[in-house]
């Protein structure tokens, strides 16, 4: 593999760890919020952003989350076939569907971009009582789905280097068995 | 070209991409996504993303990473060992007892959590070893973890139900009460199976012995008995206060969240490392889960886009000619055949919209339906090739348990699911009752 594509490779994945390993503490904040929203129901006024607010953490913890979770190998597979196969075919099969993963990811990244631009265009605003900005909430869809799509671009090089007999190293910190994990 | 034809080149292909072992979420999202854009041209290229609009609007869902992330608090920070000892000292003198007794632990463990993976760690990595050690029939243990591990979803809470209530639009607490009775039935008859199984075979399951036994002594079995405390103030403080309406349903997930944090914090269980493998598996599964069904209404959405209630509806009803009972019958097999070769979570998301139309239409009651639809995901789930259960079963089973053992164990479990689902189906008032008596319908 050219210097380049590795030097991609490794790039994308340092940056997609470390923006999975912050959307990782998300959900400390999503627990933070409803229990906030339960305590204001229980003896005070209901606070009115809370569902929408921990709904937008929500789609960013899984969104900024996912090439993350692509590092870590947390996607099912259907294994019926794939799980039987040598690791190289796997890689030699892996580098010919990526297609379909990238396919897809670009499909959504073209209707996030088309939704994001309407959204500021029209200051478009969500139908509810607290009736926030989308603007925001759409940039950060974007951004996660074009951090997956380079994320599922990286992962179609390293398929195809493993393939053809010279693997590109672990790019990401490896601190998860010095752990004892 | 006729919109059957499309709709079946649409379930073929997304099949033949799933045989390739590409990630599930891709696979089926690109088949959705190129039919959108074949189909409808530009109007069709943004229907992957108004798919995660939708599911952003779905606020229910926020309670998958909460309870995805109890789950892992409670079998990482091994919380629930006092409870697994509780019930080996209760019921180790009986044939079979400690296998009885796993099923206990994981009825409680389901009225703690609304998924299976919580059940299947906690099953794998304390009761399996145990099992194992004291001459368990190897696969007959394995089943019981299977089998009593999917009873998360159908004893409240459930996620199970609240992606169901979502798509039938029913209410989620009516859901849960009408899964609490048939839950218990169904652990029943998986106690009464091994029960009746290990008198008949002792050496599947032996009891503790004599000397063992004796070294228990009466005020370590009362003493351990507080174990059972930790769950019922957990269960209270989720389920209860949800169902008496002080707080609603994804409030109550993360007061659940909290109080498990809580718990594993005062009996000095919560560590860095803890925290860390927690954190990232629930990421992890939480991703999972998320992508797929975002992937899964846009496939569904084209599907729906085709007609494909109308059309399912003129098969079943014009077509086939049947009466409801058997359509409903054919409902079920259908999606635990189609559940055997496709992805659960999928299926759900794509054949759930179809379906629960139909059961309308024939009249039945759609909390009613909501249970025998868990009890057939859960039977979905477990059947080889193609179920979380058997994944994360075979991840986290010790190495002397093979593939085969896995697929065997499930046998006798799946006929008792059915037996159970059946009953349901004869008895709706098993569902109906509570939540009829607590709403008072």
């Amino acid at each position: 593999m050219p210097s380049f594509i590795r030097g991609y490779v490794r790039f994308v994945d340092a940056v997609n760890y470390r923006i999975g390993r912050m959307a990782m503490y998300v959900i400390f904040v999503m627990v933070a919020v409803l229990f906030y929203s339960s305590i204001t129901k229980a003896f005070f006024d209901p606070a009115l952003w809370t569902f929408e607010f921990a709904q937008f953490l929500m789609v960013a913890y899984f969104m900024l989350g996912g090439p993350y979770s692509i590092q870590l190998g947390g996607h099912v597979r259907m294994d019926l076939l794939y799980g039987s196969w040598q690791p190289k075919t796997q890689n030699r099969w892996d580098a010919v569907t990526s297609i379909i993963l990238i396919g897809y990811l670009m499909m959504l990244l073209y209707g996030s971009v088309d939704s994001a631009i309407y959204a500021v265009e029209y200051k478009e605003r969500s139908y509810s009582i607290w009736r926030p900005y989308m603007w925001p909430i759409k940039f950060i869809m974007v951004l996660g789905i074009a951090l997956m799509l380079l994320q599922a671009i990286a992962q179609f090089f390293k398929d195809l280097a493993a393939a053809i007999g010279k693997p590109i190293e672990g790019a990401v910190p490896d601190n998860l068995s010095e752990k004892g994990i | 070209m006729s919109y059957e034809l499309i709709a079946f080149l649409m379930f073929s292909t997304m099949m033949l991409m799933l045989m390739t072992g590409q990630r599930v979420f891709g696979a089926i999202g690109f088949v959705g996504a190129i039919a959108a854009l074949w189909l409808w041209g530009d109007g069709g290229s943004v229907m992957p993303f108004s798919a995660a609009i939708k599911l952003m609007k779905w606020y229910p869902l926020l309670t998958l990473p909460m309870f995805i992330y109890m789950g892992y608090i409670m079998s990482e920070s091994r919380i629930a060992d006092d409870l697994y000892k509780m019930f080996h000292v209760w019921m180790g003198p009986v044939h079979g007892g400690l296998a009885i007794g796993t099923i206990g632990l994981m009825v409680i463990i389901s009225a703690m959590n609304g998924l299976s993976v919580a059940g299947m760690a906690i099953g794998a990595t304390i009761a399996l070893p145990e099992l194992l050690r004291r001459g368990y029939d190897k696969v007959m243990v394995t089943g019981v973890i299977q089998a009593g591990s999917s009873l998360g979803i159908l004893v409240p809470p459930s996620v199970v139900l609240v992606l169901y209530g979502m798509i039938a639009r029913q209410p989620v607490g009516q859901l849960w009460l009408a899964g609490a009775i048939p839950g218990l039935l169904m652990a029943g008859l998986f106690v009464l199976y091994i029960a009746i199984r290990c008198r008949m075979q002792p050496n599947l399951g032996p009891p503790l012995s004599k000397d063992e036994r004796r070294t228990i002594t009466w005020s370590d079995r009362i003493r351990l008995l507080r174990a059972g405390i930790l769950p019922l103030v957990i269960f209270f403080s989720m389920t209860g206060l949800f169902v008496m309406g002080v707080t609603s349903l994804v409030e109550s997930s993360a007061v659940g969240a909290t109080t498990a944090t809580l718990a594993a914090l005062i009996k000095g269980r919560l560590n860095r490392r803890v925290m860390e493998a927690t954190l990232r598996k629930t990421l992890e599964v939480t991703c999972m889960f998320m992508w797929i069904i975002l992937a899964a209404l846009c496939f569904g959405a084209v599907f729906y886009g085709l007609g494909a209630v109308k059309a399912i509806e003129g098969f079943f009803i014009g077509d086939l000619g049947l009466g409801p009972w058997e359509i409903l019958i054919m409902m079920q097999l259908s999606y635990i055949i189609m559940g055997m070769f496709l992805d659960d979570t999928a299926m759900l998301v794509i054949v759930a919209p179809l379906y629960i139309p139909l059961v309308g239409v024939l009249g039945f009651d759609l909390i009613w339906y909501g249970v025998l639809y868990t009890i057939t995901c859960q039977i979905a789930y477990m059947t080889p090739p193609f179920g979380y259960n058997l994944f994360l079963m075979r991840a986290m089973a010790p190495p002397e348990i093979t593939l085969g053992d896995i697929y065997r164990s499930i046998i006798p479990f799946v006929l008792v699911m059915t037996l159970g689902l059946a009953l349901v189906m004869a008895f709706p008032q098993l569902a109906l009752w509570l939540p009829e008596w607590h709403y008072g319908k």
